[in-house]
């Protein structure tokens, strides 16, 4: 007896929790606009008429880009730093989105990605980094 | 892979000259990705990686939908819910262990509570504790509406019809049907009768309504006129009486409704 009163409280709890976090969604913009993500799960067959579920849709979408970048950043920093000839340039490391580091990160996430190998790729090349620049 | 790559070729184009939906959105996305990979930490970028990061996301929006628009088939629903787009989620974090961690425990489902799922858990952290980037463009709105999806909900229609069934054809279709129906109207009112007048085509699609609904739009005056021919042809005196539905009212008065055609003028006119 006492037992069912307890999970009937959790229940309670948990229901809050949900709906919190619903609610929480309405006034959370993610970076990927709804129109867009609207327009990618129209093209897939997905309907819904709640702008939650399709926030929901849109903030995972953006905790699976920013992990991924995330674990490619870290890949770059566990890199050795290409030798330099200038001191000041060796102290601020470069931190550039490589398809190196970005298809190490993708392996974790079930991705193959293969690219070719281009002289340009590897950044030990002692390449001029201020032409990276976007 | 090589589809890929060749997708990528295609998009080195840059991003002002987007002319179809797919580039459009593509372009679209590929700014918001560079805006999570900024706040990620990352100063700059390949263009090819992160196009890349770009296919895969749109990838992963699709395969998510798909999955959600799946389970909510099997339920025999035509919208997804909430326990469709979690059921999603959680077949995807099973290969992507480290982004949604605990797919494998599933949430409570005698208790129905969807938080229990350790995939909604993490990701009601991720929107407390990450501040929120807004997208760095105002959005144009008539390319997004100008989607084919979006046209098709749009489109007035009774409430008698249901959501789900395709838009009606274009009343091109139904006024050209309508006047077809003309072919089999009266022969007193076709065009070699009358002179060869062209009616405008609204007073045909009147006449038309009119005729389907038995009742005509208003009462018109009833005229009699005569034909008569020419005594040089030879065939005199010979006159035809035409029952006539007349527009205009004042041919009525003269000489009390009976109007005298000459068949010579008429064939002088039509030459």
């Amino acid at each position: 007896m006492n037992h069912g009163q307890q999970s009937g409280e959790a229940k309670h709890e948990d229901d809050a929790a949900l709906t919190e976090f619903l609610a929480s969604l309405m006034e959370y913009t993610p970076t990927i606009p709804d129109d867009l993500v609207e327009h990618y799960l129209a093209k897939s067959g997905f309907q819904c008429p709640d702008v939650r579920l399709i926030r929901l849709v849109s903030v995972a979408t953006q905790k699976f880009v920013a992990d991924v970048a995330s674990d490619a950043l870290q890949h770059c920093k566990a890199r050795p730093a290409p030798v330099m000839k200038d001191k000041k340039q060796q102290k601020e490391k470069r931190l550039v989105l490589t398809m190196e580091d970005l298809s190490k990160a993708l392996r974790e996430y079930g991705v193959n990605v293969k690219h070719p190998e281009y002289f340009a790729d590897s950044p030990s090349t002692g390449m001029d980094p201020a032409t990276r620049d976007e | 892979m090589k589809r890929r790559r060749k997708s990528r070729v295609e998009f080195e184009v840059p991003d002002q000259s987007a002319t179809t939906t797919t580039e459009f959105s593509f372009s679209l996305t590929r700014v918001a990705v560079s805006q999570i990979c900024l706040s990620v930490g990352y100063r700059s970028t390949d263009s090819s990686a992160l196009d890349t990061l770009t296919i895969i996301t749109t990838k992963f929006l699709q395969s998510l939908a798909g999955l959600a628009a799946s389970f909510a088939n099997i339920a025999n629903r035509t919208e997804a819910n909430l326990f469709d787009i979690v059921n999603g989620l959680q077949d995807i974090s099973l290969s992507t262990s480290d982004c949604f961690p605990g797919g494998s425990t599933l949430h409570d489902t005698e208790s129905h509570c969807l938080i229990k799922s350790a995939v909604l858990r993490n990701l009601s952290d991720f929107v407390t504790s990450v501040s929120e980037i807004p997208f760095a463009k105002p959005l144009p709105r008539p390319e997004i509406d100008g989607s084919p999806g979006r046209n098709f909900t749009q489109t007035p229609r009774s409430p008698s019809v249901p959501a789900w069934l395709p838009p009606f054809p274009e009343s091109i279709f139904f006024l050209e049907r309508c006047t077809k129906e003309t072919s089999d109207h009266l022969w007193e009112n076709s065009d070699s009768v009358i002179g060869r007048e062209i009616l405008p085509v609204n007073s045909e699609s009147e006449s038309c309504k009119g005729r389907s609904g038995g009742i005509l739009p208003e009462r018109r005056a009833r005229v009699r006129f005569k034909v008569e021919r020419d005594s040089n042809d030879g065939e005199s005196g010979r006159e035809i009486e035409v029952k006539r539905k007349i527009r205009e009212e004042p041919k009525k008065n003269e000489s009390g409704g009976l109007i005298w055609l000459r068949t010579r003028d008429a064939i002088e006119d039509s030459c």
